[in-house]
């Protein structure tokens, strides 16, 4: 089991390390920060001498090979644009993400499972069709179009909540954090449902369809024969044992909630490192693009390399 | 798909209608409705040009002075009227969903085909013969799913850009949506079919063709194939809605269908822009059509799953 | 849960109606530095103008008039010019301001470093002659100079080089690119880079405040839609731009209004003048059909500008015969007129130039740039279309777009110009002179435009001290450029910036949003 880990591990860093590599191939390609960096009255020499100090004249290899020197001394570089450090940047940025996505996280679960379960023991029923059929309609759009009606219908025609941005926040040390203020929390409210809604639709059908087979299974026939009530059927035997596949489907999705954050807090200007990474994208800000990525991609790495560690310590036969 | 009527003796048809899956089918309510209306869909596509009044990626059709006509209402310039309306661009509204039908149909069914070819290859190698090919293709995925779409989409069209001859560069944008869309895309039709294949390659009927000498690869195509593709083709369904709603979001980020060609997904980014100033139409009638086709190809999927399914019969 | 959401609700509607002073304003990019000489953009220096002060400041009507600088006089037969400084200014930081903090930013802005460099290219050299007078000297004639140097923000010798931040460094950044001391009406309280920016007002400014503020804070929102929907729901007080198509809804809604004006850009389509071939055609190795003045003559015919401005515009944009607006110094009132719209006559001339058949070629086009780029490109494809030659068009982010329009990979391309100068030699310097980077000459004209009596003209207008004179050599410049074709100038962009109905402000045609003229009732 620990040489296991230990290779996995291993497996782990080269994953990173192939990833930035990528990364650098692929950043000549998204166009020259050098437009941004100087202004209208620029002269060629100007834009020569620039790419020089940035290092951007030499091949990607290279480019990437002092990243990831400096990288290894905890220096990430500093930002094109903002002429600051990327770790800082980072840290200021991760709280908005952070509890955006676990926001949304805890929205999907919740209502994923309510939802799930009721479509579930009232299949084909009239409630759980249209259930089904309406959280279709939330994934048949995409995300920016939900998120900018929302946004029409709740902040500009209703004024219930803001049209953009966290509210206020209160700091905490080093995080930042929208859950102790008011418009902190409502400011929550569109962006989680709009990030949320895609994976709330996966859960609740996840959650329908292991129910289905559950609720058919022999030991639930014989919890009704024993004379339980429904409730107690459903809630302590059925879901219960759905779980499983549910909790490993939603920790598999977590990652993608972060990762794919970009759309909705574009739409809600929502400053978490999602805009971040597509305002670096829009400036060519290499040195917070690669850090973004770099983060990502340990996130995916470690959630894989977690639930992999898991199957194997459930089930002893996928060693290889 | 068994039910659709075929020019076959007629002993086989009646066979395929008695079939359970048929029987199913018939008795599904959902499964009839959306059937129907995804066919219709894809033919209006098919037959755009017979349909539509104009063909709107034609640049010299257009007339700038009709531009945001509403619906049904005579232009104030040149009095033309349309029934959608039109766009900025003075395109017919209705003439350019269906052809931007085209588009984002075309990309998503290859898309899918991309991700399904490489995720299903992909899946079966790394189940079958585990080990270090398990391992180096399983790690590729790992760094395939840290690349958001986005960034897939415009290293491609960067380095396509390079590459690609002139005369062929107006088409170079479907073809980078349908690689990066696709691209993005194998990872699950590769965990979905590994996963099934380290169950059944150990199963009897495997070992026996393993024992009586049969190759690799005509077993895996031959035994395993046929015993993991149920859950490829409902994940397959799901995928092309999927992908018809990716090439909007690509759009709506600057790297979709060029807009002298718009795909529904482009024309529904346009339209968001109108969503304030009163020109409703030009989002509301393809976002309307996007929402009736995906949600026809996941009800879709969603029955053929529950129809597979033998557990739940 | 439900009710503290209510309650919380009502507490947030009485904190907003208690704080009304405070100003929120949104606008798509934010300032990516504080520094005023590290990057010469219009979103910089128009943030900085609030902070920072220069000798001379520009009014509500772009006119000149006095700042740090109370007068200034011409130096002999054009050598230069006197600066009279103002006496008993202070930075924010309290520290006094006088001659050699000018001095010190004279060495800053036009070092190397900086990207503010090319203002100070006709000086040769600045002297300090007292504590409150400065000459600066230039190397030939040069009547504009004042007016040039509007935007060069005087910076507090002793606080730059406390922080070692005598330089800009636009790589890594230093203290002045997060902080700021200027002379202004306003004070930097708080920056977070990218999220949002707050200003209280300098209570030791020498002059007068006309504002009402006590706060102003700024964010950056660059999705158009979110940013209408933050000012129609009263998130925000005021948003630059507001999209066009979205103005007569923000204008008729209670509580809301549009202040319109013609920004100074220009927006035109540029040709590959040098390039002997066409990059992106069918008919490859034949000769670039657009270095034929016939053809770019049809060009300008084939374009319907009237039509571009009333669906894509809306009417709130200006047809345009210059690379400069009506209201810029150097205008050519005479040559005002822009070819008709004429699409026989666009089919004559090609035929003429042996192209009836037409011909296909690549418009590269940006698409996050100006306003409603990709919608005109798009137009401009079809209006060409219909007289027969084609074109492929590639719009694209505006990262991508610099670069490919420095490789020349185009064959005619959209650009927009505003001269920083307001005048209408800044253009002519950039976009119609032979390109030359060791004069600094034409490093905008992508397509490579030259013609000689242009070049031999542009230095005398440089140093002509007489108005009528220059103008005389600008309308020949202008008479060239025109019956070249050497641009095709469609129209003058617009400004459309919205407001709550309670906020009065002041819309300069440089698109800076100047706080010290904001009032709130």
């Amino acid at each position: 089991m620990l040489s296991y880990i230990i290779r996995r591990v291993f497996q782990a860093l080269l994953v990173l390390l192939i990833v930035g590599l990528v990364a650098f191939a692929m950043f000549n390609f998204i166009g020259d920060p050098i437009d941004n960096m100087l202004g209208q009255e620029r002269t060629e020499e100007d834009i020569a001498r620039l790419k020089a100090q940035l290092g951007l004249d030499q091949p990607f290899v290279v480019q990437y090979f002092k990243f990831i020197l400096s990288a290894l001394q905890g220096n990430l570089g500093v930002s094109y644009e903002q002429g600051r450090p990327v770790a800082d940047i980072l840290v200021e940025r991760a709280p908005a993400t952070l509890e955006l996505a676990a926001v949304s996280g805890v929205f999907a679960l919740t209502l994923g499972i309510i939802l799930g379960v009721i479509t579930a023991i009232r299949r084909d029923g009239f409630l759980a069709n249209s259930i089904m059929i309406l959280s279709l309609i939330g994934v048949s759009l995409p995300t920016f179009l939900i998120g900018i009606l929302l946004i029409y219908l709740f902040a500009v025609e209703l004024s219930w909540f803001s049209s953009f941005g966290r509210g206020e926040t209160v700091a905490l040390g080093n995080w930042t954090t929208g859950f102790l203020t008011a418009s902190g929390l409502k400011a929550l409210v569109l962006p989680s449902i709009t990030l949320g809604l895609y994976q709330m639709t996966l859960i609740m059908r996840l959650v329908r369809s292991e129910m289905l087979v559950v609720l058919r299974e022999d030991y639930i026939r014989f919890a009704r024969a024993r004379g339980l009530s429904e409730r107690a059927v459903t809630f302590r035997h059925a879901l219960k044992n759905t779980m499983v596949p549910v909790i490993t489907v939603t920790g598999l999705q977590l990652g993608s909630l972060i990762a794919f954050a970009i759309i909705t807090e574009s739409v809600f200007q929502w400053p978490g490192m999602g805009l971040l990474f597509l305002n670096a994208i829009q400036f060519v800000d290499i040195p917070v693009m690669a850090a973004y990525l770099m983060l990502i991609s340990v996130m995916f790495v470690g959630i894989n390399l977690i639930v992999d560690l898991l199957y194997v310590a459930v089930d002893p036969r996928l060693r290889v | 798909m068994t039910d659709t009527p075929a020019p076959k003796p007629k002993s086989r048809l009646a066979r395929a209608w008695d079939s359970d899956f048929a029987w199913n089918f018939r008795h599904s309510p959902v499964a009839v409705v959306s059937f129907v209306v995804t066919a219709i869909l894809l033919l209006s596509a098919l037959f755009a040009p017979l349909l539509a009044t104009m063909n709107p990626f034609d640049p010299a059709n257009l007339n700038l002075l009709n531009g945001f006509v509403a619906p049904n209402t005579p232009s104030e310039f040149t009095g033309e009227t349309f029934l959608m309306g039109t766009d900025d661009q003075g395109r017919d509204v209705y003439s350019t969903i269906l052809y931007g039908m085209r588009i984002s149909l075309f990309v998503g069914f290859a898309a899918v085909a991309l991700g399904l070819f490489i995720g299903v290859s992909l899946g079966l190698i790394s189940g079958y013969f585990g080990g270090w090919t398990d391992t180096i293709i399983m790690r590729i995925a790992d760094v395939q799913l840290t690349f958001p779409s986005i960034l897939v989409a415009m290293l491609i069209f960067g380095v396509a850009k390079g590459f690609t001859p002139v005369e062929y560069r107006d088409q170079l944008a479907i073809w980078v949506l349908i690689l990066s869309i696709g691209l993005s895309d194998w990872v699950q039709f590769a965990r979905v079919v590994r996963g099934a294949t380290m169950v059944e390659k150990n199963k009897e009927y495997v070992q026996a063709a393993r024992l009586i000498g049969r190759k690799s690869f005509p077993i895996m195509i031959r035994h395993i194939l046929p015993n993991v593709l149920s859950p490829v083709l409902v994940i397959a369904t799901i995928s092309l809605a999927l992908a018809i709603i990716a090439e909007a979001t690509l759009s709506y980020l600057g790297v979709g269908a060029p807009p002298t060609q718009p795909s529904l997904g482009t024309l529904i980014r346009i339209g968001q822009g109108f969503l304030f100033s009163g020109e409703w139409w030009i989002l509301f009638f393809p976002s309307v059509t996007l929402l009736t086709l995906a949600l026809a190809v996941n009800l879709l999927g969603d029955w053929l799953r529950d129809a597979l399914n033998p557990k739940l019969r | 849960m439900l009710k503290y959401i209510a309650v919380s609700a009502v507490s947030l509607a009485c904190a907003t109606a208690s704080y009304a002073e405070t100003f929120r304003w949104a606008g798509t990019t934010d300032p990516q530095t504080m520094d005023p000489h590290a990057v010469n953009s219009a979103p910089v220096l128009g943030f900085l103008n609030n902070v920072y002060e220069g000798l001379v400041r520009r009014g509500k009507d772009m006119s000149i008039e006095p700042a740090l600088a109370v007068s200034w006089q011409p130096i002999g037969e054009g050598e230069g010019w006197r600066f009279n400084l103002r006496q008993g200014v202070t930075f924010h930081d309290g520290a006094t301001f006088d001659a050699q903090d000018v001095l010190f930013s004279y060495q800053r802005a036009s070092n190397e470093a900086s990207d503010t460099r090319s203002w100070f290219a006709p000086v040769s050299d600045v002297k300090v002659v007292d504590d409150y007078t400065v000459d600066i000297l230039t190397s030939a004639p040069n009547p504009i100079f004042p007016d040039s140097i509007a935007n060069w923000m005087i910076m507090d010798s002793g606080w730059a080089e406390a922080n070692n931040a005598a330089l800009p460094d636009k790589e890594s950044g230093n203290y002045a690119t997060l902080n700021a001391n200027g002379t202004g009406a306003f004070v930097i309280s708080d920056r977070q880079p990218g999220l949002t920016t707050t200003l209280v007002p300098f209570d030791g400014w020498w002059d007068t405040a006309e504002h009402n503020i006590t706060e102003a804070t700024f964010t950056p929102i660059d999705n158009p839609a979110t940013a209408v929907a933050a000012l129609l729901s009263g998130d925000v007080d005021m948003i630059n731009p507001v999209p066009i198509q979205d103005a007569d809804r923000v204008d008729s809604r209670d509580g809301t209004r549009v202040v319109r004006g013609i920004e100074a850009r220009v927006i035109m389509l540029g040709f590959g003048h040098e390039a002997d071939t066409l990059k992106y055609t069918a008919m490859e190795g034949e000769k670039n059909p657009f270095q034929d003045v016939r053809v770019r003559e049809a060009v300008a015919k084939a374009i319907n500008v009237d039509a571009i401005l009333k669906t894509i515009m809306r009417g709130s944009a200006e047809a345009s015969s210059q690379l400069v607006s009506p209201a810029m110094r150097g205008y050519s009132a005479g040559l005002s007129d822009r070819p008709a719209y004429d699409p026989a006559g666009a089919k004559a001339l090609l035929a003429e130039a042996g192209y009836a058949d037409g011909f296909s070629f690549g418009l590269k086009c940006p698409n996050n740039r100006y306003l409603n780029d990709e919608a005109v490109c798009q137009a401009v494809t079809g209006m060409l279309a219909q007289v027969g030659i084609k074109a492929e068009l590639d719009a694209m982010p505006v990262q991508n777009y610099w670069p490919e329009l420095r490789e020349d990979n185009f064959d005619m391309y959209l650009l927009g110009w505003s001269p920083g100068t307001f005048d209408h030699e800044h253009p002519v310097r950039f976009l119609v002179s032979t390109p030359n980077s060791e004069k600094k000459l034409g490093s905008w004209n992508f397509g490579g435009f030259s013609n000689a009596r242009v070049d031999e003209l542009l230095p005398l207008v440089q140093s002509e001290i007489d108005d009528g004179k220059r103008q005389a050599m600008i309308d020949e410049i202008v008479g060239i450029y025109q019956s070249e074709h050497a641009y095709v100038p469609m129209y003058v962009q617009p400004l459309v910036w919205g407001t709550r109905d309670n906020v009065n402000l002041t819309q300069r045609p440089d698109n800076f949003f100047i706080l010290r003229w904001v009032t709130m009732n």
